[in-house]
Formats: C-alpha cells, structure tokens, sequence
C-alpha cells in the first residue's frame, strides 16, 4: 500500500541546519505535499524530547509513513527507525533526509540552501511513500573468528577472543607470530624487555587449544559477508615440518647461503635455512625458497643430509585452507617509511644512517652484536649519536603528511638505552616538537634530558652527509638561532610509521576502505574506531594508524570485544532491502545472474530469476541490468528513483 | 568555519542549472558528508539521490533524468577495487560510458553527464567535483534537446 | 553459390523425418520483388522455399515469436524448428541463446552464405532501375545482380543496390549452423564495417543534434522498428506505459504505480527518449540485421544508433555481439582494464 499518510519532522540541530536553511518554511512547504498529513521542526530532533515528539505525532495521527529532515542517514536512521518502531510503525517506513551534511554545511546562500533542502526533503517523502514494510531476515552465524596478522595486536585479539571460548584462525604472514615488536629492545615508558613481555603471549597462542596458527601464510580470497565469510589462506611451503624440528641448528652449519637478515634490518646475516628469532613460533627453522639453492637434492640438499629428525622435506606444496569465520579482525601493522625515501639523509647509501628498528637491534641482547651498540661500518662504539625526529613524517610536500606518534617516545628510549650502552657517549635529538601525552611519558622524555644528559636541539635537519669516517648532520637550533654542524658517529632516523606492505591487497581481498594515508579506515573516528566499512571485519594496531603497544593493544582487545559481541547472537539480522523478482516480466535473460556480484540470483525450472534473500546485499546492480524492469530492490525501487528524480529536479 | 548565511535574493536572470547527482552509498554520499563535515562550500545546484551502488544506476534513469528538465546528471560511485559491493561500479563503468558516448553522438553536449570516481575520505574531491560541473553547466546554459516540453 | 535445390530437400528431410515441426524460410511475396517469410511445416510445401537477394527479414523474430505462442499452448510440440538464416540472422539466434530464449537443441540452423554479395535494399533497386519494376533479383557473378523486369533483363551493380548494412557487413557466411549453404569469402571487397557511422561521426555535436532531431522529430512512434526486432521480446517494454500487463502477480501497486519514464506522445523529447533507450537496451545485442530501419515509415536511420553503440562496445570492451551464446551478455559483464579516463 502506498503510504498516504506521512509525517515530516525538520530538525534545526541547534543551528547546524538552522543558520543556513530556513527550517520554518521547510516544515510548512512539506506539510503541504501531496499525502503529508504531519509537518513540524524542532530545534534537536534526536534529543530525547524530540524522538518523543515523533512518537506521538506517529500514534496521534495514524501516520503510515515518516521522513527525518536532519543530518546523514548514517548517524541517526537507526535512532529513527528505533522510535518508529517503538511508536508501532514498521521501521522501514521511516527514511532520512540529509539535509546537514549533504545541504546545510555546504552551502552559504539561505535561499539556496533552503530550495535545495526542499528538494531533498520531497525526495524522501516520495520514497518513503512506497516504501513496503519489511522485516529482517535471519541469518545463522558462524562462532569463529580469523585475526589476520600475528604482531602484537593479532596475539592480543586471537587471546581474547580464544579465551571468550571462541575458536579463532590467526593468520600470519611471517614465519614467526611477533612482528615488530619482537625485533624491540625494550620498551618505553618502563624500558621492560620487548621479548620478556612478548613471547610469554606468543606461547600462550600456541598452546591455546582454540587457535589455529598458521604461519607463512595470506588471505587471498574473501567472500560471504557478515557472520559467514568463506576466506581462503593460502600457506607456502613447509619444507621443514614444525612438529618434526628439534632445533639443533645443524642445518644451518651446512647451509651454504647467506642472505642478510631481515629480522635484524640486514645488520647480519643469516642462511637459507634459519629460524627467525630463538622465541620464534612456531618453534622450528625454517627454509626460505628464494634464496634456496632449488630445494633440489641433486645441487644442494645439505640440510635434509643432516637432519636427524627427518624434518627437511623439499617436495612439500603450497596449502590452501578454506575457513568459514563469522568476523574478521584485521591487524596487518606497519612498516617503516623506507630509508630510500630521505633524500636529505643520505637515502639509505650510509651504513651508519639508521632506521629506527635497526638501532633497536644493536640494543637488543638477541640483535646482530650481542647487546651492544657498535657501529655497522666498523663495528666501533660511537661517541656522539643523532637522532632525528619526524623524519618522514609532518612533511606533506615530500614524504607523509601526518604525525607518526610514536616516535617522540622511541627516539627519547633510544637516546636513553644508547647512554646506558655507551655511557661516555653523547646523544642528540632535532625534534620539531617534542609530543609526550600518556601515562609516564612525559616524565620519561624529562628523564633522558636530566638523568642521561641527552641534548635536545629543537630544528630541522638540512643535510647528512658522510666525510672522513664521520657523518656530518647540518641542522639548525631555532632556539638558539643558530646553525649547528654535528661530526656524528652515528645517525638514527625515526622513521615514519606506514600501513605494512601488504595492507593495500589485504583492503581490497577484503573490500574494507583506506585512508588517504593507506591506513585502513574505520567506521566512524570517534565512535566506531575498531569497525572497518563492512560489517563483521575490525581493525586493531597500526595498520589502522600510528599507535603504540599499550594502545595497540587496547584497540585488539576492543576489537576481540566487538567480535566476541557480534558471535554472541543465535543468528544476524540481515537487511530485508533485497532484490525482488516481478516474475511476469522477466524472461530468464540470466543477464541479472552474470551481474550479481554475490551470486544471489539464479534462474528456476521455469525460467525465471530467483533471488536467494540471505545472499543478497541490496546493491542494485541486477536491477539497472535488467532491461525488462523485472527486478527491482525492495524500497529503492525504479518507481521511487523516478519520483525522486522528478522531487529533485523540483518538476 | 562556517561562513555567515547571505541572504541575497536570487537574480530570475541567471541561469541556475538543475543536477541531479546519483552518489553511492558506502563511497560518494559519504564523500559528501565528509565534505559537510569539512564545511566545505559548492553550489547548491546539485541535488542528490543516494542510491546503493552506481551499479545500480540504470542508463534509463540518466536519460529520464534529462527528460524531466535537468540541465546536467553526475553519477558519482567508488573509485576501482573499492566497491562496496565487490565490482557494482565496474558494471557501471561500462554501462555509463555507452550511455554517454549515445549521448555525444546524438549531439548532446559531453560535458552536461558526467561520472565521478569520489571516495568517502575524498570530501574535497566531491566538492571540486561538482563545482567543476555546476560551472561547465553554467556556460552551457539550459538543457532543452531532451526536456519534456510539459 | 547456394543451390535452392539443396535447401529445399534438407528442408523436406527434416519435415519427412518429423526432426523439427518447422521449417522457417522464405517464399516469394505476393506485393513486390521482396520475397516473404514462410512457415513450411509439410514436407509437400518445402519446394516453395526461394532463396535470393531479395531474402532480407531476419527470421528470427519468429523463432520469439513462436516461444511466446507456445507458452500459451496446453500441449505445445516442443520439437525444434528449422530456421533458414543469413549471416547477420544467425547471429541473432546466437544472441537469443545466449539470453536463454531457448536452447540450442530448439533450433537447427539452416546456414545460408552471402557469399560476396548480400540482399538488396528495396529502395536503392527501385533507383537504380529508373523506375522500372523488378519481378526477381538473381545473383550474377560476384559482384552484380541480374534483375529481372517486364522489360527484361538489366544487370546491376550490387554495391548500387546492396542494403547498406550488406555494404559493411562483417559476418556474410553464418558462424553458428547445424548445417550451412554457400561457401565463405574473406574479402567482399566493400566499405569496411562502421563507414557509414563514421562519417556521421565525423559532423560536430551541432550538427549532429540538427540531424538526429530532424529524424527523431518525425517518428510516428508507431513502434514497427520494436515490433521487427528479434531482440525486443520483452514482455512489456520499459517505455510503454499505455498497456498494463496485469498477471495474478501483479500487486495492487504495480497497478496504481505505473511508470512513465516516457509519455506516448509523438514529440521530438519523447520520440528521442524512445530511440535512445531502444538503442541501449540494444547495446551488445544487436546484430546489425537493420530490419528496424528497413521498416521505418519515416526513414529515421536507427540503425545508425544500433552502430553507434556497436562499435563502441567492439573497439573499447573487445565485445561482438552474437559470436558466443555461453559469454555474459555486454552490460553484464566487464574487464578491469574497461576505459576509466573519462571518469573524474
């Protein structure tokens, strides 16, 4: 039945909408339009006074229809579709009309302003006037979740969400679970071991009955949606069996190639065959294809010789797994902004210009010099060290245009474990501005300052060069207002942070949204920041932007919450908004088949197209297909696009 | 941020072009909101129809849309690869790039369809985008080839 | 050369034989040189099965229109049927399996080959005769026809009198056949495919527009380009608004809300409407068989839009139309490398 009785409500949002659109006039037009028997604005629509107005403009008069004029349907349909509810209208008879975000703010002129906000207004009013009454359709939910990317954030989820009994798949692209943060020496503001704290967790996933890990492996297809996604893992070759490897490291004395080592930013190196860090889980080594001699016993085949455990098999094949998962939470990380990058700072040519991650190896008792600082180039303790802040990031001309964080903090930890190694040494930071807000980090940078005499040099660097055995750093100490030339042993970079390598695929296998800075974007800023776009997929850690481990690992467990929240439920309520078949007009084309992108339509015995409802998401692209109009989605139907072409052009 | 309303009067003797702007859901109306957050200001001549995805535009509501007296149409949907709705907008680029090409070669001017690639962070671009248009409209003037002469 | 002899006794073959119920041809017309349509379904009738240049209705809109009959039938005889089709009509059947009309089992293709020749475009044989009436056109070598009138013979020069889109033609020997006549020619020696197009093409957006105006102007929407058309089969076009399909089916709504996206009238804006939503709802469709624009009252070159379309969807997506019934049809399909630049 086509609605006849509508009620509008215009909202002021104070003056958000008010200042440039003449809401007053708004109400009063509307009330006039064909089947309006209701028109009122109200200064906030979405206070609670205001939805109990609508309430009872709902149940006074009988209305079988109501259009919201106020902000993005995105922030507010579902308070009003609530309320409608609630006053015993179907919920799908309500509709918004963006009014704010998509008029109010955008435009100056109020006359203007006000035409147009008429105009969207009408629109809804046409659309909901055919809108059907629909209810949700149940779906079944799959009780299992995939975590993909096993650093920090992904242990933290898959724990939680393992110990909420739930089974969880954790996907890690690595040999190892651990990421970055296992490559850390300590760890700001309490300078605790990174591997103490980390490998205890990494344990714990492998011992958990209810995590399935597994390593060396990615997502490359995603299908299903919400409560049921089919993800296909493919996992390379394990050419040394985990469950076999006793870890007597004989293989790698017989290993004849040496590549460096990435775990150590290539300070070092390490065979073809290895094991990544001595916590590494799996616990096993492993055999690196590329730079194999050809996993061909014929050239090579040492390694196999003289494994006792019969571990070493090269004819092993790529796996593919299929897992069905309900959620999806994403924690792919970071990865630093390439040294190649800096211009300025000698574009990685210089051994002894650092990354950041490099200098937390020489620090770390596991890294390439047992514990010790020592430069790479002569593997000398350096006297003087500069570290340079925001290098890479705060500079949208040249590199990346936001603040990457973290690194006030770690440069000040590196100055600090630097003067414990070295502790005849100096240290000094260029900082643009020093950005210490949490617990105990202020006091931390103050320390370094105080305590371990690190010299902070407020200014930019111009140049880094190297002459005679020495790096030279030409800075600038606006403080000061002065030029500074620093004959330094050592650089270190304090790199942007950026979303990890294979984030860009990992957004598109899973069809969830990038920033413009390539991290992934979240539902809402504010309110919804572990959600992606899509239902069902969350994000936790630095893949979804610059965070350190304590916040790192508060957004895994926020996101572990929200999956544990969704799986929670018996079965999903997916939306009714689906495609519809008029069967006296379709011909059986298949035309609508080929299109769909989730393979929702099929044809019947008879001929006919059939939509499968679960499978259906509503996008509508069987429906501008279809030369026949013979199937349209529910409550966007050509009848109503054609209405609210004629409200919008105002014929 | 916001500027102050004007409250000029409209001049009848400027041509005001009439748009209708199909955007999809989860990319361009999105776009647009970011744009309204931003308070971002382009002429109101664009008036909106969210639609689910711009695969969903069917050719027919572009040329009803010209039928019924808009001076320009724009069909706004995500950028490649980031469909909503997996490849909807892929559908649609090939679908609108024949309505459009019908279009040239029956005389219409190019420049009065037009579609947009605008992401949801991409408010800026939105707002570019129908600046741009409202003002290739402008020096058009108005739509008559197609108008229903009601 | 086709031999009508041979057509004739496949044709009897299979009605002896009881393989098909029908056999869909040509016999000589009853008004004109044309020949017209002919339905054989007794073997005694297959010796007035005429196959010549004057063969020019794509018989596969009866192919449609006998699966709408027989969808009205209680006990329909599913047998298939033959059907004599030319290039371009093979194609069309090609088309209608791949929209799943019927099956392939339905129809057995009785290929026929232009050869280097093709059919005659009525008007252009009236021209060329300077007013003398053809009785019957025969294929003369390669390149020419003979015509016979009451005065006698006249040969004439086949790229005269050739349809215009048998100028351009690109599929003269039928690709998709159970069994075919006449043999293949790769060099026709005419027009390359889309000249006539290009040239239109080639005036500015003005002058396009004064063009296409002055056709449009003047479509008497009578709709025999629809009503000729295999392709539009549906049951009830998006652009009528006058008939209502009712069916148990059809809700209340549906009959309350009917859309007009084009209002009946016979005005340039809606007679434009109607051609431009025809001919995208033809896009990698149509097969260039023209019969729209041969039956046109008011001589509006539609098939031009057909084209325009046509190639557009050959040159930018790699599609042909009626090549391969298992492929998605062309809107229901892309590639990832679809042009993108035009989009902002």
């Amino acid at each position: 039945m086509t609605a006849r009785r509508t009620g509008v409500f215009v909202c002021h949002c104070g003056t958000n909408i008010a200042a440039t659109v003449d809401v007053k006039r708004v109400a009063v037009e509307m009330g006039q339009e064909e089947g309006v028997v209701f028109s009122k604005d109200y200064v906030y629509m979405c206070s609670d006074p205001g939805q109990s107005s609508v309430i009872k403009a709902i149940q006074d008069n009988q209305l079988d229809g109501v259009v919201i004029s106020c902000c993005t349907p995105t922030l507010h349909e579902k308070t009003f579709r609530d309320v409608s509810t609630e006053a015993g209208l179907n919920p799908f008879r309500c509709e918004i009309a963006n009014i704010r975000e998509q008029c109010a703010w955008v435009h100056s002129n109020r006359d203007e302003a006000t035409e147009k906000a008429l105009k969207i207004t009408t629109s809804a009013i046409r659309r909901v006037q055919n809108n059907e009454a629909l209810t949700p359709i149940g779906v079944p939910v799959t009780r299992r979740a995939m975590v993909i990317g096993g650093g920090i954030a992904g242990i933290q989820a898959s724990l939680d969400l393992a110990n909420a009994g739930l089974d969880v798949v954790l996907v890690e692209k690595q040999p190892t679970l651990g990421g970055h943060m296992l490559q850390l020496s300590e760890t700001f503001p309490t300078l605790d071991c990174s591997q103490c704290i980390l490998s205890p967790k990494m344990v714990e996933v492998s011992k958990n009955k209810k995590i399935k890990l597994l390593t060396d492996a990615e997502v490359t297809e995603v299908s299903g949606f919400v409560g049921n996604f089919k993800v296909k893992v493919k996992q390379k070759a394990q050419y040394v069996d985990p469950e076999l490897c006793k870890l007597c490291d004989d293989c790698t004395h017989v290993c004849p190639v040496v590549v460096p080592n990435e775990y150590d930013q290539g300070l070092t190196g390490r065979r073809a065959i290895f094991i990544p860090y001595a916590q590494a889980i799996p616990a096993s080594f492993n055999l690196d294809e590329k730079s194999c001699l050809g996993l061909n016993p014929v050239v090579c085949g040492k390694c196999a010789d003289v494994c006792e455990a019969q571990a070493i098999n090269y004819d092993v094949k790529p796996k593919t797994y299929e897992e069905d998962v309900g959620a999806i939470v994403v924690a792919t990380g970071f990865d630093l902004y390439g040294l190649e990058n800096m211009g300025e700072y000698g574009m990685g040519k210089y051994e002894d210009v650092l990354d950041g991650l490099a200098f937390e190896r020489l620090c770390s008792a596991s890294g390439a010099t047992g514990g010790h600082v020592l430069r790479p180039s002569d593997h000398k303790e350096p006297k003087e060290v500069v570290f340079i802040q925001c290098a890479g990031s705060r500079d949208p001309e040249n590199h990346c245009a936001y603040c990457s964080k973290i690194c006030c903090m770690y440069t000040a930890k590196h100055a600090m474990l630097y003067k414990h190694h070295v502790p005849d040494g100096q240290a000094y930071i260029f900082y643009i501005d020093i950005r210490s807000g949490g617990k105990g980090y202020e006091e931390f940078v103050q320390r370094g300052m105080e305590k371990d005499g690190t010299v902070y040099l407020r200014g930019r660097v111009s140049k880094v060069f190297e002459k005679d055995g020495k790096i030279k750093v030409m800075g600038v100490d606006t403080l000061a207002g002065r030029t500074i030339e620093i004959d330094a042993d050592m650089v270190v970079l304090a790199l942007a942070m950026q979303p990890s390598k294979g984030t860009a695929d990992v957004a598109k296998t899973l069809k969830i949204g990038r920033d413009k800075d390539g991290f992934l974007a979240e539902a809402h800023p504010k309110l919804r920041p572990v959600e992606s776009v899509t239902a069902g997929i969350f994000l936790a850690g630095a893949a979804q932007g610059p965070k350190d481990i304590p916040e790192t690992v508060c957004q895994a467990s926020a996101a572990a919450a929200k999956v544990i929240q969704l799986l929670s439920k018996e079965q999903l309520e997916h939306s009714p908004a689906v495609a519809n078949v008029r069967l006296s007009h379709c011909t059986g084309c298949e035309m609508c088949v080929d299109a769909c992108p989730y393979e929702a339509i099929s044809l019947t015995g008879g001929g006919k197209a059939y939509v499968n409802e679960v499978l259906c998401e509503g996008c509508g692209t069987c429906q501008a297909t279809c030369l026949r109009a013979a199937i349209d989605v529910k409550n966007i139907t050509q009848l109503q696009i054609f209405d609210m072409i004629n409200a919008s052009i105002g014929g | 941020m916001a500027s102050t309303p004007t409250q000029t009067p409209k001049d009848p003797s400027v041509f005001e072009p009439r748009i209708v702007a199909f955007l999809c859901k989860w990319c361009s109306s999105a776009g647009s909101d970011l744009a309204g957050v931003s308070r971002m200001q382009y002429p109101s001549n664009a008036v909106p129809i969210t639609v689910m995805c711009s695969g969903s535009v069917s050719p027919v509501y572009i040329l009803s849309a010209f039928n019924k007296g808009a001076d320009g149409v724009l069909v706004s949907g995500c950028h490649p690869g980031d469909c909503h709705y997996l490849k909807g907008n892929y559908f649609a680029r090939r679908k609108i790039f024949l309505v459009q090409k019908l279009l040239s070669f029956i005389g219409i001017e190019k420049d009065r369809f037009r579609m947009s690639w605008v992401s949801a962070a991409e408010g800026a671009k939105f707002a570019q985008v129908v600046e741009e248009f409202v003002r290739d409209i402008r020096t058009l003037g108005p739509q008559r080839k197609l108008k229903a002469k009601r | 050369m086709v031999d009508i002899v041979n057509i004739r006794a496949h044709a009897k073959d299979l009605l002896e034989k009881g393989t098909v119920k029908m056999v869909l041809g040509y016999q000589r017309g009853t008004a004109g040189v044309l020949a017209e349509p002919a339905f054989i379904t007794d073997a005694g009738q297959a010796d007035h099965l005429v196959w010549d240049p004057t063969c020019v209705q794509n018989l596969a809109l009866y192919l449609v229109n006998e699966k709408k009959a027989q969808s009205h039938q209680r006990d329909p005889d599913t047998r298939p049927i033959a059907i004599i089709a030319k290039g371009c009509d093979s194609r069309a059947v090609a088309v209608l399996l791949q929209e799943r009309h019927f099956e392939r089992k339905d129809v057995h293709v009785i290929g026929v080959s232009c050869g280097t020749l093709g059919v005659v475009d009525k008007n252009k044989l009236s021209k060329a005769l300077n007013g003398r009436v053809a009785t019957k056109v025969e294929p003369h070598g390669t390149d020419s026809f003979k015509v016979t009138t009451a005065e006698g013979f006249v040969d004439v020069a086949a790229a005269d009198v050739l349809a215009d889109r048998c100028l351009e033609c690109a599929c003269a020997y039928p690709a998709m056949h159970d069994v075919v006549f006449g043999e293949k020619h790769e060099d026709r020696g005419y027009p390359a495919r889309f000249t006539a197009l290009g040239q239109l093409e080639a005036k500015s957006e003005d002058e396009r527009w004064a063009y296409w105006e002055g056709h449009f102007n003047r479509c008497l929407r009578c709709y025999a380009c629809r009503s000729v058309c295999p392709m539009c089969y549906c049951p009830e076009c998006v652009v009528d608004s006058i008939e209502l399909m009712v069916d148990p089916t059809t809700s209340a709504d549906e009959k309350a809300n009917r859309i007009k996206w084009i209002e009946r009238s016979a005005v340039a804006s809606e007679n434009s409407m109607y051609h431009l939503v025809r001919a995208i709802h033809l896009a990698g469709r149509c097969i260039d068989c023209a019969e729209c624009e041969r039956v046109c009252p008011v001589d509006i070159p539609i098939r031009m839009l057909n084209n325009k379309l046509e190639k557009e969807a050959k040159d930018m997506f790699g599609y042909e139309p009626g090549l391969d019934p298992e492929l998605p049809s062309l809107v229901a399909s892309f590639r990832d490398d679809d042009p993108n630049s035009f989009i902002r």
